[in-house]
């Protein structure tokens, strides 16, 4: 004999309004493991959205501590973490479960480019979250390399960006780039000496942009998710939140990028 | 063959007139815009109406043509 139905029973389960969507899988979306690549802003907000939409299996990596600066936009934080110098990874791992206490998160303190290059195929969907050109290609041609969608966002003061990559068949990260993205990546790692110091001045950086750039990452993996990946962003959506202004632009797959030809 | 194009700034809505030939590439027009602009240091990409053009590109292989309608936007890298 079956349990009799309760009153209140559309309101006993958390994921209930989620499927009133109709077109998320919401099965696939329990069932999948994403991995989040960076653990600052964008990462915060990709974290809580995955939560929140049901994804119950996360691997978040970072190699940063928090401070204080972090508290006007990572929504995890708090400024005992920042005192203490609190691991970015491993504070959202342990505060992320006071959204869901059965959601399952690995953290991992450590770079990116450390990550064994077979984790990447453990998840269904790659984020990234990150904020310098280098650690973007890499996660952007590991993912490529194992056949797993890598969606990245981008956020700079007020505008902002996500690409979607679907190997193999839409270009990836490296095909978009030119000099001036490889002339940051040399700054930045061009041997100057220990006795000369490169001042970089930081980016700017508020909640809002993160939230919108953030939501968009997690919509597109949902959308993976379901079979829905024809509705995917095509390639490249760019955001301007002062000229209330957004945009999906198309690019070509480059035919000699190095990602797409091993 | 030249062609002469105009490349807005997405930033701030001025426009420059720029003369390329053929052979020129995108990321030769990235480079001389964001010069004439003294933008800051960063990431730039070039688009033409809803294409985004690859920095490889010839002015012929991405298809640009007299009077053609160019814009210069800041690449964000923040995260």
């Amino acid at each position: 004999m079956t349990d009799p139905l309760r009153p209140d029973h559309q309101d006993a389960d958390r994921l209930e309004r989620s499927r009133r969507v109709g077109w998320i899988d919401m099965d696939a979306v329990v069932g999948a493991r994403c991995l989040v690549i960076g653990a600052g802003a964008l990462g915060n907000e990709v974290v809580k959205d995955l939560i929140l939409s049901g994804v119950s299996r996360i691997t978040i990596v970072d190699m940063d501590d928090v401070v204080i600066s972090n508290l006007n936009r990572c929504v995890f934080f708090r400024t005992e973490d920042a005192l203490a110098g609190g691991h970015k990874a491993q504070v959202i791992a342990h505060r992320a479960k006071d959204l869901n206490e059965a959601v399952e998160i690995e953290s991992i303190v450590g770079r990116v480019q450390d990550l064994p290059t077979e984790r990447f195929k453990e998840h269904d969907v790659v984020f990234g979250c990150l904020d310098n050109v280098a650690a973007r290609l890499h996660a952007n041609s590991h993912s490529y390399f194992h056949g797993v969608p890598y969606i990245d966002g981008a956020t700079m003061g007020t505008t902002g960006k996500v690409q979607v990559v679907r190997p193999p068949l839409t270009p990836c990260l490296q095909c978009a780039m030119n000099r001036t993205h490889y002339k940051l990546m040399e700054k930045r790692f061009s041997c100057t000496g220990n006795d000369v110091t490169f001042f970089e001045p930081k980016m700017a950086a508020e909640i809002t942009t993160t939230s919108v750039v953030a939501a968009v990452q997690v919509r597109e993996c949902l959308k993976i998710l379901s079979g829905k990946e024809d509705e995917c962003i095509k390639s490249v959506w760019y955001y301007d939140g002062l000229a209330n202004r957004s945009e999906v632009l198309e690019m070509d797959l480059d035919p000699d990028c190095s990602v797409h030809s091993r | 063959m030249s062609v002469r194009v105009r490349v807005r700034n997405a930033e701030t809505g001025s426009t420059v007139d720029m003369e390329l030939e053929e052979e020129n590439t995108v990321q030769e027009i990235i480079e001389g815009a964001a010069g004439y602009w003294e933008k800051d240091a960063g990431a730039y990409v070039i688009r033409k109406g809803k294409k985004l053009l690859r920095g490889q590109q010839t002015v012929l292989e991405a298809s640009i043509t007299h009077s053609d309608d160019l814009e210069l936007i800041p690449d964000p890298e923040g995260g």
